[in-house]
């Protein structure tokens, strides 16, 4: 079984005590430390015990088709140019994300900080969609020749980055959960999504449309599947014990 | 807590046809104003204040193969006249090669704001001197002497001269940024330089769909980008202004002008500047002393900031200076036109993407005429997809 983050800290701490340490010092500390500790250690690794009995997760799985592949983002056409417009990388607007709606309870308790990357290159946002819980803070790194300059006018997060430079890269933190559009303010063409959540049951397609969703703690949910070019589509499921469970979608233009 | 699935409502995209080969963008503007008062300042080549507008745009572009494509944008200005304001061709003849060639009704090559041709690009709404102010010279309509030019002065948007035309008409702008010219124009573009010519049928300030004027204009434009986000640009034109209707003797007929413009951004600033210097040979029956030349000079700086991903703010410094003449009624010399000078505040504010709404204040000064001061406040709503 796996030591909860707070026994795992708790043992490492005990384990850097160094031999320096003189015996008294240490002899008091230890018991110090059993006297404060030992009843939350048990209660926490009592709490992870009775967690894992009473909360056995499942897996969800399957895949989402798009029935007409998404396009490519193409600029605005502009009749004051003077020649071909520079060559632009395309987008892969094929990846989905499905997530539950509502979230199981136990999905909140969220401690770490984490950080994504959402990269700028050959003109083009790379992923084109993300998936993050709230809380994570993304980086935006430029790495073209020119000039990006990043901002969404979304309700869940309103920013700007400004003009920056090849090389160079500004971060934004996510904390309302929400779907974030993302715009490049020199290149029309430039556009991606962000979906920021509360918990963590979530996933992104991969290239074949397959997704998996683990740790889902056995109930009866609403499975969504987006995709920022086709409507959404919900299904229902219920999950037992240990067990996996098959969903699979199929998003079309109506 | 679950996720909201919908996103503000934007357009990823232009409109597509035929399988995405023909691709639709549009825009559409309203800009209500102070009336100008008889003052014209705003007025353009097309009789329109520019501070008081409708206007409706859409651009197509057809891309049957990938180094051909056809280009049109189509005008509705005040729900009165429907314009072409471009339709070419564009070619890349050799794949590897970042070499283009337009043919047809093409943008401009010289300057730098002339391709700048929707609202959305421009922070303010008034537009630089140098590419909308009305000089009294005229195509179709030539004065006999200094005396005619000087009587003229500040009174672009109406003038009228005894040789050719015998009716009053609307004057040039040194630039005109509302009509585009026709002809072949090539480029070579790498990341660092851009290198531009064209000639064509009309002249910078008076573009044509057919030649009235006996003769090409050649227009080129150098532009270099040191460091990313630093444009310099030098451009220079020559061309018969003068219309075969007008009788002139005279072979000297050209515009010629020389430009310079310079952009640097970074972070949430940006600063343009432009300067033009253009030279009209003006056949006079009576030369003044200082020969047949008129001469003008712009320029121009303006900057924009963004306080907030919604709100930003610009300003623009403006002047249009003459070269002088002396009428046989007159002691001195006189600027040939009354000189202008034109400041503006703005600000945007950006309710989506896609629309901006903007307000800005524009003071003018005319030295020179009777009608010499006018501040103008302005409103502009602009959506494009």
């Amino acid at each position: 079984m796996a030591l909860s983050p707070r026994v795992r800290e708790l043992t490492l701490r005990v384990r850097g005590l160094t031999p320096r340490v003189p015996a008294a010092q240490l002899v008091v500390t230890f018991w110090l430390l059993c006297f404060l500790c030992v009843p939350s250690v048990f209660s926490s690794v009592l709490s992870s015990v009775l967690s894992s009995v009473a909360v056995a997760t499942a897996t969800i799985r399957g895949r989402v088709e798009l029935r007409q592949p998404p396009r490519d983002l193409e600029p605005r056409p502009s009749a004051a140019d003077l020649g071909m417009p520079a060559a632009h990388g395309a987008t892969d607007r094929r990846r989905s994300v499905v997530y539950l709606d509502p979230a199981p309870r136990a999905a909140f308790d969220l401690r770490d900080e984490p950080r994504a990357r959402m990269d700028q290159r050959n003109e083009t946002f790379v992923p084109h969609v993300l998936a993050i819980v709230a809380g994570t803070t993304v980086d935006f790194p430029n790495n073209d020749r020119t000039y990006h300059n990043v901002f969404s006018l979304s309700r869940a997060r309103t920013f700007d980055l400004g003009r920056y430079a090849a090389g160079r890269s500004k971060s934004v933190r996510f904390d309302k959960p929400g779907i974030v559009r993302v715009f490049c303010e020199i290149h029309s063409h430039m556009s991606a999504y962000i979906l920021v959540f509360s918990h963590r049951y979530f996933a992104v397609t991969d290239d074949e449309g397959r997704y998996r969703i683990d740790n889902v703690p056995a109930g009866t949910y609403t499975v969504v599947a987006w995709n920022g070019a086709m409507p959404t589509e919900s299904k229902q499921i219920t999950v037992g014990d240990g067990g996996e469970a098959a969903l699979n979608f199929v998003l079309e233009r109506r | 807590m679950p996720v909201r699935a919908v996103a503000q409502w934007l357009p990823s995209g232009p409109v597509r046809l035929l399988d995405g080969r023909l691709r639709l963008g549009g825009e559409i503007s309203a800009t209500a104003g102070t009336p100008a008062d008889g003052t014209f300042f705003n007025y353009t080549d097309y009789e329109r204040n520019t501070l008081r507008t409708f206007r409706a745009a859409v651009t197509g572009l057809w891309q049957p193969a990938e180094r051909l494509a056809f280009l049109a944008e189509v005008r509705i200005d005040d729900a009165q006249s429907v314009t072409a304001a471009a339709a070419y061709i564009r070619v890349r003849p050799w794949r590897g090669r970042p070499f283009d060639v337009q043919a047809g009704r093409i943008p401009p090559v010289f300057g730098a704001f002339g391709r700048r041709a929707y609202q959305a690009d421009r922070p303010l709404i008034g537009y630089p001197l140098a590419y909308q102010y009305l000089t009294s010279l005229r195509s179709d309509a030539l004065p006999a002497g200094a005396d005619d030019l000087l009587r003229m002065r500040g009174r672009g948007w109406l003038s009228s001269f005894p040789v050719g035309s015998p009716y009053a008409g609307p004057g040039l702008p040194l630039i005109s940024a509302f009509k585009w010219d026709t002809g072949v124009q090539a480029r070579w573009l790498t990341p660092r330089l851009e290198a531009a010519v064209a000639a064509t049928n009309g002249t910078i300030s008076n573009p044509r769909l057919g030649d009235d004027n006996s003769g090409k204009q050649l227009a080129g434009r150098l532009a270099v980008t040191p460091v990313t986000g630093l444009v310099l640009g030098a451009s220079a034109s020559r061309g018969n202004w003068i219309a075969r209707t007008v009788p002139v003797a005279s072979t000297a007929r050209a515009q010629t002008a020389f430009g310079g413009d310079a952009e640097y951004s970074r972070g949430y600033g940006m600063i343009r500047a432009e300067m033009v210097w253009s030279r009209w040979d003006v056949p006079f029956v009576s030369p003044p002393p200082e020969g047949r030349q008129a001469i003008a000079r712009a320029a121009w700086i303006e900057g924009r900031y963004r306080i907030s991903p919604r709100i930003y703010i610009a300003g623009r410094a403006d002047r249009l200076g003459f070269s002088s003449i002396t009428g046989a009624s007159a002691a001195i010399p006189l600027p040939w036109d009354a000189p202008v000078r034109r400041y503006e505040l703005g600000a945007g504010y950006s309710v989506q993407r896609n629309l901006i709404l903007r307000g800005t204040l524009q003071f003018n000064q005319r030295n020179g005429s009777r009608l010499d001061r006018r501040t103008f406040l302005t409103a502009q709503a602009v959506w494009w997809f």
